[in-house]
Formats: C-alpha cells, sequence, structure tokens
C-alpha cells in the first residue's frame, strides 16, 4: 500500500487541497508513524492512540482547505491536529473517570495540560532506543514543548528555568536528536 | 538578526513546534526564501522530531490505513470511481481505436484482393469483348457474303422463272464430254446470263469465252469469270439474232476470234 510516488511539499499541499487520494496516501505513509508516536506518548494506549490517529488524519483531509501555509509547515499543522484530539480524548477519558468516583472537590487550575506532564517517562521506554540516549531533563523539554505544545515560556514558567535557558537546551535537545537519528540511519 | 543568529536563537524550533508568533512566522517564511540554507536547518529539526517521535510508538499496521481510506468522504470516492471509469473509457477508446485500425486494414486487404479480381475479371471481358468484336465483324462479313448469294440466288430465279428467258443447253464436247453449261436468253432484251452449271473451272491462265453464232459468223458475247468460273452465273454482252452459242477456252482477257481447237461447248437456239 506504500505510495511509490514522490512528492514535494508543495506538490504535496496543491493535490492534497484538489482532494487527491494518492496525495492523502503518501501524506499516510510519510507522516502516520510520526503523529502516532506523539499520539501515544500523550495518551498512552496504543488502541486510543490509533484510533485517534484516524480521527486525526480524517480531520486533516477534510479540513485540509484551512491549512494555510504561511502559518507553519504541513507537519506543524498536523502535529497541532494531533495533539489536540490527542489531549482531548485523554480529557474525556479523565473526565469519565473524575465522574466515575464523582469528585467534585478537585478544583480546575485553568490549565489541563498540567495533569500529563509528570508520568510520562515510564510509558515511553518500550518502543525506543533514541529516546534511552536523551537525559531526563531532556526527556521533559521534549514532552513539553513536542508533545504538550507548550510555549518556551509556559516552559521556562514551568521548569523555573531561565526563558534564555530553555531555548538553548530545546535547540541541544534537537541537536542531539538530529545526532542520534543520524547515527541510526547510518548503522 | 543574520542567518547564523537565527539558526541558534531557537526560533526555527519554535517554527517547526508550533509555537512560533506570527511575526516570527512572516520573518522565518520571507528569509527561507532567499536562504534555502534556512530552509534545509527547518528540515532537520523537522526530521529530528518525527524520527524521535515514530520510535514512541509501535509500528502501525496497513489495516487502520485502510479503515482510513475507506471513511474518506463519498464525494471523494466518486472522484476516484469517475477517474477509473475515465481510464477504461480510455482504454475502451484505445480498443476501439484498435478495432477501428483492424477493421480499416482488413478493409483495405479485402479491398485490394477485391480489385485484383476485378481487374482480372475485366481483363477476361475484354478479351472476350474483342473475341466477341472478331466474331461479329466475321458474322458481319458472312452475313454480307449471304446477302450478296441470296440477290443472285434471287435475281437468278427471277431470271430463270421468267418465261421470256430461254434456257439453252450447251453441251460438252472434246475435253468436256458429259459437261454441261446453261445459257438464258432473252431474244426481245438481248439478255444474256450465262449458268455454269458442272462446268469444271477453267485451266490456269485460261478463260472461257462465250460467243454467239449469229448468220453463221461467231460474236463475241463476253468473257467468263475466271475465279469461280465453275459455279457462276453472269450477265453476258447484249446478244441479238443468235442461231447457237458455243464456248471456247482463250487466254486471258480472251480472243478477237474463236480458236475452233480449243471449242468445248455447244448449244444450238
Amino acid at each position: 500500500m506504500k505510495s511509490k510516488q514522490k512528492y514535494t511539499q508543495e506538490e504535496l499541499i496543491i493535490l492534497l487541497r484538489e482532494k487527491n487520494q494518492n496525495a492523502f496516501s503518501y501524506l499516510y505513509d510519510n507522516y502516520s508513524q510520526a503523529l502516532f508516536g506523539v499520539i501515544n506518548a500523550i495518551v498512552k494506549d496504543t488502541e486510543e492512540a490509533e484510533d485517534t490517529l484516524q480521527k486525526t488524519f480524517l480531520k486533516v483531509w477534510n479540513n485540509f482547505s484551512s491549512y494555510d501555509e504561511n502559518k507553519g509547515r504541513l507537519y506543524t499543522w498536523m502535529l497541532n491536529i494531533a495533539r489536540n484530539l490527542a489531549i482531548d480524548s485523554t480529557r474525556s477519558k479523565h473526565e469519565k473517570i473524575k465522574s466515575k468516583i464523582q469528585s467534585t472537590s478537585h478544583a480546575v487550575d485553568g490549565n489541563d495540560k498540567d495533569a500529563f506532564v509528570i508520568d510520562t517517562k515510564h510509558e515511553l521506554i518500550g518502543f525506543n532506543t533514541i529516546i534511552n540516549e536523551l537525559n531526563e531533563e531532556q526527556k521533559n523539554l521534549i514532552h513539553l514543548a513536542y508533545f504538550m505544545g507548550y510555549t518556551q515560556e509556559e516552559i521556562s514558567k514551568k521548569l523555573n528555568m531561565p526563558l534564555g535557558t530553555v531555548k538553548t537546551k530545546i535547540r541541544q535537545t534537537l541537536i542531539r536528536l538530529r545526532e542520534l537519528t543520524k547515527k541510526e540511519i547510518l548503522s | 538578526m543574520s542567518i547564523e543568529e537565527i539558526i541558534t536563537s531557537g526560533l526555527l524550533e519554535k517554527y517547526v513546534l508550533g509555537t512560533a508568533n506570527a511575526d516570527e512566522t512572516a520573518l522565518i517564511q520571507s528569509l527561507c526564501k532567499t536562504h534555502p540554507e534556512l530552509v534545509k536547518e527547518i528540515e532537520y529539526i523537522e526530521d529530528s522530531l518525527m524520527s524521535y517521535s515514530e520510535q514512541l510508538a509501535p509500528p502501525l499496521n496497513n489495516e487502520l490505513k485502510n479503515s482510513i481510506l475507506s471513511q474518506l468522504p463519498l464525494q471523494t470516492k466518486n472522484q476516484t470511481d469517475t477517474k477509473v471509469v475515465n481510464v477504461n473509457k480510455n482504454q475502451a477508446t484505445i480498443k476501439l481505436y484498435q478495432l477501428g485500425m483492424a477493421a480499416s486494414l482488413l478493409l483495405f486487404v479485402s479491398s485490394f484482393i477485391y480489385a485484383i479480381l476485378l481487374q482480372q475479371k475485366l481483363n477476361k471481358v475484354n478479351s472476350e469483348l474483342v473475341q466477341l468484336s472478331e466474331t461479329k465483324i466475321y458474322m458481319a462479313n458472312a452475313l454480307k457474303i449471304q446477302q450478296t448469294n441470296n440477290q443472285t440466288l434471287n435475281f437468278k430465279v427471277q431470271v430463270i422463272t421468267n418465261p421470256k428467258f430461254k434456257p439453252i443447253v450447251l453441251n460438252g464436247m472434246n475435253f468436256l464430254v458429259q459437261k454441261t453449261a446453261l445459257i438464258y436468253w432473252n431474244a426481245q432484251t438481248e439478255e444474256l446470263y450465262f449458268n455454269a452449271n458442272n462446268l469444271p473451272k477453267s485451266p490456269n491462265q485460261k478463260q472461257y469465252q462465250l460467243w454467239a453464232i449469229v448468220n453463221g459468223k461467231p460474236v463475241d458475247a463476253g468473257l467468263v469469270d475466271a475465279t469461280d468460273s465453275d459455279s457462276i452465273f453472269q450477265k453476258m454482252k447484249l446478244v441479238k439474232g443468235a442461231q447457237a452459242f458455243a464456248v471456247t477456252i482463250e487466254p486471258l482477257g480472251g480472243n478477237v476470234s474463236p480458236s475452233l481447237q480449243t471449242m468445248c461447248l455447244l448449244g444450238n437456239v
């Protein structure tokens, strides 16, 4: 089912606007696993992650006309959709649990993202080699910036770290990731 | 800010991660148009992030993709269907063309063969026509001869059945013993006809010459045509007051006076 044709980003965008299924198939082949990883890191349940991935791609297909390349990369746009759907999914699950235990005393502090920051590490270790090469701080930075979509300012606040340091550390983490993925491609 | 500063500022990471604001995004995009190295850097960041997250979940199975593709709204499915139909239509058109070509070729070949057959038939008809026209000429000639013969016969019958013409038998003598010729003479009109009857052909370079014996003297009554002297019915000279007729054999062109030794036929009136 892998698409044989290669498209440039520009071609892909034009064809997707034309609702071209081959282009969509290509899009899926090239981006699904990365988005699946992001979703899985958020929902921490493979079945739920698959379900969310489906929703993500259907949303991408149906709402492609709303994608504006002047506002960002195609992957960034899809990442945002995936992230939001995954967070929604987790939130509704949490709310179900919440309503089940009929907890009313829990005050919502206005930042739902907080609920998912803490217990990330253990769930992620199973599937990858690269993640083990990163230190805890780097993992956490990536998690916040990449999966949760925190801004650098939000991370700075959250981790009580100067903004400049956040910027530098995120950059260093990405450079480290680049080295690791390169190494992996070579090996 | 120089390109190097942009790259190290962490702005590109923000851009890819989706947390850059509108101004930052506009700045990066305008710089990307003139600085391909910036685009490369952005792609590196994106690739790194993707490679990282790809490892954070088990590999996807293909069924999920099929499931998603099958859920795409019908309208787009129709598009694909239409495309397939179009392809089929094209193939059908191509097939139709091929069929058309084959048919034309067949038509051409059969026309060619038919043309050859027609040519052969035409040649045959032409030669038949030539034969026919030859036959026609032959028949026309034959008819002409027949008509001439008929005219002659009719004339002969008219003469013979006319009571005014007296038939006179000329009896053979010398080398023509037992042969006879007939002459028909109308004493009033002086018309005279010679009928060869069973006379043999006149000898080579010789001609029968008819003489009328008037008052004991031979008078030239004309030469018998040498070519068919054995069957001829011929009009001779006018003869007046003859008592007898005689035939001699003379050289071609005849004689002024008969040579008695060659006299072969004689008959009295």
